[in-house]
């Protein structure tokens, strides 16, 4: 472990001009940096420790939208009652993630940007074009068990694995951001890119670029929503797969549906296909079913992960019934 | 008289754990201490051509490198299972060579744990690598004959096959587990100025450890002492002497300081043991009403390319059940990993998954219940030799835990049982632990205050053995627990036996009982000669000793203690041995050198072995498959139970772990490099406490004074056995789907289900 410089700042402006210095990297909970320092896959020669800073530390509500700081803390969002009562998929995929410790410490901010669990990215010795680009992908040569079926490349198949980021995706959501050249929004599908031919490019924030809230546009759909998580065990384990959903039914017809898919994609995974399929259509398991086979249709699996296709599908199917039973 | 033995009893070292006072061997701190941190290779096979250590001696701090540029010569030993004390005979950094991945290259010491963790980030190895294979399931691993047992024979077993009414073949596999226990591997080594090593290190052979590291060094046994009072988990990882602990004694000497290494997470996948990945094919034939004519059982297990490694299965599979003809050998698969070793109940999960899960095929073949079809082949003899079984209570077990269970409300038909969106599935199966004594040593000391000492070098692996020692001496001295002292866990007391196979309680409890009659007959000896005292005169086999009071015939009574006060010195003290009666005396000098000596389970007058019944229900998601276990129940019979409380807590943690092992537990192997893939807690999936269901136990009454006098069979590692092949068979009776092959996943569910659309 090499030494690094911690900075704790007090204002966006300072922590903006610390995290343009070379080798910076912005931290609040630090929970994936400093996991990944202590493997020796990030090296950053300086921390900007931005937990100080005051006013993005609150959920705020408006008659429109309900706008997160980048520094509430991911278990005291799962709790937030507007969250529990009209969004349940937002707070379902805030206290499905992680332990109670992590949500503890991890912030929202942070957590949008949570790096993959790939096991060949965490292992310094191993092959891996999102770590080290050129390197290869020891993934596609050996064990994938765990990795994307959809939004892959030739050169990576590692698996997004976050929750809340799968859940914002299936609600009008924007990222709010400051910068060397001040601030600047940008809808939260476009935060994530696909791997490519670039897989160490996982997001479109600049070098210097800071999350400093993220804001969901309000929704009647809301309330008929859920995250809806599977997983070998109950708790403390990253999704086999998920769904987040969203349905508003009029005249028991699917009038409009949101579908978001986690622990299948490489980034949070809006299934627009699966979308389309239920529209106009009357939600019922059979629907539903389509609707997940629409979702995986382009799916590219493995031998080690073509279970998740199935399984994947059923997810949908389940949490499109959950939902519906909300409406 | 009051009786303390098989009650509930709070651990005596509860609170000490509880509030932290506990020092485990990593919690010794030393003036002076340096720290050490190993290097490890990622290249599975091959060599090291140089290592460069110039920027790790660069490091603030840094001390000493150990490569094996710099190694001293030590002694080649034996590993474990040719009957030397260590875990692998193949000892890195003695010559260049690679044999599996993460094998330690480098030792680093330096003056703190940080600058150590970046000194060793930058000893830089060159490495020429060869390909290599980690997966006995791999197209290229072949099969040998294991050396040894030799095969079992019964009959003519493929001859009854090949005639039965019915008869059925199937494959089953595990994969690689690992132990995982909470606390991580340490050594902490200290030389005196006299060439005295002391060592702590958590163990479950103090003995071996001190024995082994001396040997290798060449300096006599009595200067190694090895400490380890309480271990925080080792399931049998910490049961051989692993080489991190020589390597730091080494690295002790050349630094002139102690040093104390923690194995990290990720290492300890590597530098020690594991339970190895094994194949099993079961060939069972019956006649129509159930009757077993024919068992058959192969297991090729994995073993590593320098070590044969046999964890024979088909010696405990062929007792289960009665058959006309019987037939078992074990085969090994050599592969590029390190040796694997004993993890809880070593020989008997595996192969019991596979026998357990094919006697529930056979049933559902015969359209016979399967608890019917268990009993109908019980058998109190035991089917390969023809002895009988010491005590043999399956039919017991299965009756109550099928009662427990409520398993008569079963509807026998597949995917009949449904509650809303979840299938319900029953499955049942024995388990059996075969019962083997150790001989052990016992020093035990009372004084006139009516408080005890009792030493043993035996260990509690979090078992609870400081407690049943407590109570053993509680109970034949007739003193309350809390009078009780006990020392465990360092290798200058009396020997004790390795704590593996089941046996502390057993051996340990015997000699102990046996010390403080030795301690009682000696202050009742004095006593009766005591010219002036109130049993002057007295005949010592007249007297009457309850609950610490003896009562002579002149009706004058006076308590144990008070007689010890008058004896000179003030206390009577007793170090004595016990074994097994079908033990040899050459076998019994052995253990007294630091070697493995067991009776049982099978003398030419008795088989020994524990037995259970265990019983889950699961339930299957219907849409994605995905399993939950909302109950178990558990039926074990295994002689006297020593502490009611901790046993139960035993044979239900063993319960949970199988249900783990059925459920989570895999090492993945990459097929490129063949190296462990998710060597980290986050990805080697153990059940979280939501995952852990209402496990209900209970014992049934079993008495076996053939064992030993106490009658204790020993119960560490029968409640692990008989659970995975439960839950497979659950998840038969709720989706239909017979799945083979350790975990039981969703996947595979899911999968088998998209192959049948």
């Amino acid at each position: 472990m090499q030494h690094f410089v911690w900075d704790r700042v007090d204002t966006l402006a300072e922590a903006a001009q610390h995290a343009a210095r070379p080798g910076a990297a912005v931290v609040a909970g630090a929970t994936t940096v400093s996991d990944l320092m202590k493997l020796g896959v990030l090296e950053p020669s300086r921390l900007v420790d931005i937990t100080r800073i005051d006013g993005i530390d609150r959920i705020e509500e408006t008659d429109d939208d309900i706008r997160f700081g980048a520094l509430v803390r991911m278990a005291d969002a799962a709790e937030h009652e507007t969250l529990k009562i009209d969004y349940p998929a937002l707070s379902e995929a805030l206290w499905r993630a992680a332990s109670p410790q992590l949500r503890n410490a991890a912030r929202l901010g942070g957590n949008v940007l949570q790096r993959t669990r790939c096991p060949y990215f965490r292992d310094t010795d191993a092959n891996c074009n999102k770590r080290k680009p050129g390197s290869g992908c020891s993934a596609i040569d050996g064990w994938a068990g765990m990795h994307a079926v959809l939004g892959t490349s030739e050169q990576c198949i590692a698996l997004y694995p976050g929750d809340w980021a799968v859940a914002l995706s299936a609600f009008d959501a924007e990222v709010e951001i400051i910068g060397p050249d001040g601030p600047r929004a940008l809808p939260f599908e476009d935060l994530h890119r696909l791997p490519g031919d670039t897989p160490d490019e996982e997001t479109t924030l600049g070098p210097a670029e800071i999350i400093t809230a993220i804001r969901v546009a309000k929704t009647p759909r809301g309330r008929a929503s859920t995250y809806h998580k599977v997983r070998d065990r109950e708790s403390y384990a990253f999704a086999a797969a998920s769904a987040a959903v969203a349905v508003e039914l009029a005249d028991d017809e699917v009038s409009d549906v949101r579908i978001a898919l986690g622990g299948v994609a490489t980034k949070p995974w809006r299934a627009r296909e699966a979308e389309a399929a239920l529209k106009g259509r009357r939600l019922t398991e059979d629907a539903a079913q389509r609707a997940g086979e629409a979702a995986f249709a382009d799916a590219v699996t493995r031998q080690d992960n073509a279970w998740k296709v199935p399984l994947g599908i059923a997810t949908v199917s389940e949490a499109l019934m959950i939902a519906k039973a909300r409406v | 008289m009051t009786h303390i033995l098989s009650t509930p009893v709070n651990r005596i070292d509860g609170h000490d754990k509880v509030t932290g006072a506990a020092t485990y061997a990593a919690d010794f701190a030393l003036a002076d201490m340096t720290y050490g941190r190993l290097v490890t290779t990622a290249a599975a096979r091959g060599r090291v051509t140089r290592i460069d250590t110039d920027a790790a001696m660069r490091v603030p701090g840094a001390l000493h490198v150990l490569t094996h540029d710099n190694m001293p010569e030590i002694a080649a030993l034996e590993s474990f299972y040719a009957g030397g004390p260590l875990q692998s005979s193949f000892v890195p950094l003695t010559s260049t060579e690679i044999r599996y991945a993460g094998q330690p290259v480098a030792l680093v010491v330096a003056e703190t744990l940080e600058a150590a963790r970046e000194a060793a980030a930058r000893v830089a190895v060159t490495v020429e690598a060869e390909p290599a294979n980690a997966d006995i399931f791999a197209e290229n691993a072949e099969a040998k004959p294991a050396p040894s047992p030799a095969p079992t024979d019964v009959g003519d077993a493929d001859d009854v096959l090949s005639s039965a009414a019915v008869a059925i073949e199937a494959d089953y596999t595990t994969p690689v587990q690992h132990h995982n226990p909470m606390e991580l591997f340490s050594a902490t080594a200290e030389w005196s100025e006299d060439d005295q090593l002391t060592l702590y290190t958590p163990s479950q052979w103090v003995k071996s450890v001190g024995f082994g590291v001396a040997a290798q060094l060449g300096i006599p046994a009595e200067n190694v002492r090895v400490r380890s009072p309480y271990v925080g988990g080792a399931f049998g990882s910490k049961g051989s002497l692993s080489h991190h602990v020589t390597l730091t004694a080494i690295a002790a000497r050349h630094v002139g300081r102690p040093v104390k290494l923690y194995v990290t997470r990720q290492q300890m996948y590597t530098v020690a043991s594991f339970r190895p990945a094994s194949q099993h094919t079961i060939s069972l034939g019956a006649e129509r009403d159930g009757t077993l004519t024919a068992f058959k059982h192969v297991q090729r297990a994995q073993t590593s390319r320098f070590d044969d490694v046999v964890h024979s299965g088909v010696a405990t599979t062929t007792r289960m059940y009665r058959a006309d003809a019987i037939h078992g050998h074990d085969e090994l698969i050599p592969v590029d990993t390190n040796s694997p070793g004993f993890m809880r109940a070593p020989n008997e999960v595996p192969p019991m998954f596979a026998v357990e899960s094919a006697v529930d095929e056979l049933a559902e073949e015969l359209g016979i219940d399967p608890v019917e079809l268990r009993l109908k082949n019980d058998t109190d003899h035991d089917p390969v030799t023809g002895v009988p079984f010491s005590s043999r209570s399956l039919r017991q077990c299965l009756e109550r835990g099928a009662d427990l269970f409520g398993w008569h409300d079963r509807d026998a038909a597949i995917g009949s049982m449904r509650a809303n969106d979840e299938l319900i599935g029953y499955g049942v199966a024995t388990a059996t632990y075969p019962t083997m004594m150790m001989p052990s040593s016992a020093r035990v000391r009372l004084d006139g205050e009516g408080r005890a000492r009792v030493q043993v070098a035996a260990h509690d692996v979090g078992t609870g053995a400081y407690t049943a020692a407590a109570i053993v001496a509680a109970e034949t001295l007739g003193l309350p627990v809390e009078r009780i002292e006990v020392e465990l866990g360092d290798s200058v007391l009396p020997a004790g036996p390795i704590s593996g196979g089941s046996m502390t309680t057993a051996g340990m409890s015997s000699a102990i009982q046996k010390a403080c009659r030795d301690v009682r007959d000696q202050v009742l000896a004095a006593a009766v000669a005591k010219d002036d005292g109130p049993l002057a005169g007295e005949n010592v086999e007249s007297l009457d000793v309850e609950d610490g009071v003896v009562r002579g015939s002149n009706g004058r009574s006076v308590s144990l203690p008070e007689l010890v006060a008058a004896m000179p010195g003030g206390v009577a003290e007793v170090e004595t041995g016990w074994h097994h009666p079908k033990l040899s005396q050459k076998k019994v000098d052995g253990f007294y050198q630091g070697n493995l000596a067991m009776a049982g389970p099978v003398t030419d007058s008795h088989a020994m072995f524990s037995f259970g019944a265990e019983f889950v229900e699961v339930r299957v998601n219907r849409h994605t498959r995905s399993i939950r276990v909302p109950r178990m129940v558990g039926v074990f019979a295994a002689g006297t139970i020593v502490n009611a409380k901790a046993a139960a807590s035993q044979v239900e943690g063993g319960m949970i772990w199988g249900l783990s092992s059925a459920l989570h537990e895999e090492t993945v192997i990459d097929p490129a490099t063949a190296r462990f893939v998710n060597a980290n807690v986050a990805e080697y999936l153990m059940p979280v406490n939501a995952d852990i269901p209402e496990v209900t136990t209970e014992f049934v009454e079993e008495h076996d004074e053939i064992v030993n006098p106490l009658g204790i069979k020993g119960i560490g590692e029968l409640g692990i056995v008989g659970t995975a092949a439960a839950v497979a068979n659950a998840v038969r009776h709720a989706t239909g789907v017979r799945l083979r092959s350790l975990p039981i996943r969703m996947e595979h569910l899911v999968t088998a289900r998209q192959a049948r659309r």
